[in-house]
């Protein structure tokens, strides 16, 4: 959002988005985890996992989420993994039988309910849609995006079990990009743990309240599903890159660039994608950012 | 190794002191009547400054809870499994704790629990465990 306002202001040509991190072979994400906060250090409280599984924990009691909703993001988004040779996972595929066996981590969150820890680096380009017409790939444009921040501290939170920023950004995207949610082929959503797949997409408005397990337990959202979720994998079963591991693959699903996992007639779809939806947030869901996409 | 211990600077320092005789003490808005947590030196609701302390009654229930399975600091490796939960206290401050002296499949969201303290340490820190109806 920044990046397009400093282009329509004419500070700059072209804005490069990048990260990098050695998360993996070093111990930086660990001891930033463990130095966030001490009055909560002091209860042994460390990091994000634990912070969301408070929120899913909550979201158990109040409808009725669980294990049997979060497997079928875990083993969907394996699957799309399984088509993506640059997944960390790529050679690992997830049973049902794999999820219930991943070791507890931070109850209710299994292992496999937490995104990787990766070492690597992503970069997005972004410049003016008459300057990109120029260049030598399709034109992805942004339709629409809508930014929302619901509040700063856990302990003051109303949000955790929804509306997450998620329902004010939607709403905000879609009215910019002047369309309705049945438009949307596919989405690429922040997924730090199985959860934020879940209350994301119900805030976006995919599915009511407490719905999810049946809507996910069809396949919906895995190759061949009736709306595509993290076709690379995402920060669950690709690579944790931030929020640049959905936006990435937005842009090159619609540039039809993405070999096996491919959108299209590829895996099972009529047609390629045209439009596709994109989420990003923060803390302990507190910050959200959404982004509608375009093949020009 | 040691468990990380309060760090007590000028805005939590009330807490602390509170803590040291055995009170669970919170701010209150002298101007909305707001009861605040945590610490802040301007009332979040109305934004006004002066503020008197209240002890809590110690007696809330569980909002939520998770049990940790996983050392993220060598403090708590002994610990494993244990319950952080956020408590919501009967004056209005939703806090983080753990949740102690219970077997873990006994919990659930909503449940009534009372402070208890933990004199392991220097300062005594305020733990819950599950009330009796």
């Amino acid at each position: 959002m920044h990046a397009v306002g400093v282009l329509e202001a004419g500070f700059c040509r072209a804005v490069l988005i990048t990260y990098g991190h050695s998360a993996r072979s070093s111990d930086s994400l660990l001891k930033m985890l463990t130095s966030m906060n001490a009055d909560e250090a002091v209860f042994g409280h460390f990091g994000a996992a634990a912070g969301y599984a408070l929120a899913a924990r909550r979201a158990m009691h109040e409808f009725g989420t669980g294990p049997e909703t979060w497997k079928h993001i875990a083993i969907s988004q394996r699957k799309w993994a399984n088509l993506n040779p640059q997944a960390v996972t790529f050679c690992e595929p997830m049973t049902e039988e794999d999820y219930f066996n991943s070791p507890w981590v931070v109850e209710p969150f299994r292992r496999a309910d937490n995104c990787l820890i990766t070492d690597g680096g992503r970069a997005i380009i972004v410049t003016t849609v008459e300057r990109a017409r120029n260049l030598r790939h399709p034109v992805v444009s942004i339709m629409g995006m809508g930014m929302h921040n619901p509040s700063a501290e856990v302990t003051m939170a109303t949000h955790l079990t929804g509306p997450t920023g998620a329902k004010v950004a939607g709403e905000q995207a879609l009215r910019m990009a002047g369309i309705t949610i049945e438009e949307i082929d596919a989405c690429e959503i922040y997924d730090c743990f199985t959860y934020t797949v879940e209350i994301t997409l119900q805030d976006y408005g995919f599915f009511r309240r407490g719905e999810g397990r049946d809507w996910f337990s069809e396949g919906t959202i895995a190759p061949g599903g009736r709306l595509p979720v993290n076709t690379s994998g995402g920060l669950l079963s690709e690579a944790y890159q931030m929020g640049l591991t959905p936006l990435s693959e937005a842009v090159m699903q619609l540039r039809r660039c993405c070999g096996m996992r491919q959108l299209g007639p590829e895996t099972g779809m009529k047609k390629y994608p045209e439009i596709i939806l994109c989420s990003d947030n923060g803390g302990i869901l507190q910050t959200h950012a959404c982004y509608v996409l375009r093949r020009m | 190794m040691e468990k990380p211990r309060p760090v007590i600077g000028p805005d939590n320092a009330f807490f602390w002191e509170g803590c040291k005789r055995r009170q669970l003490v919170f701010q209150k808005c002298k101007s909305c009547g707001h009861v605040r947590w945590p610490p802040a030196h301007v009332c979040p609701k109305c934004l006004e400054y002066d503020w008197e302390e209240i002890v809590s009654s110690g007696q809330g229930i569980i909002y939520s809870y998770v049990i940790y399975h996983f050392p993220y600091h060598p403090g708590f490796r002994e610990e494993l499994p244990y319950v952080v939960a956020l408590v919501d206290l009967m004056e209005g401050p939703r806090v983080l704790t753990n949740i102690i002296e219970c077997d873990s499949s006994a919990l659930a969201c909503d449940l009534p629990v009372e402070i208890v303290w933990d004199e392991e340490g220097e300062i005594p820190i305020p733990k819950f465990r599950l009330r009796k109806a």
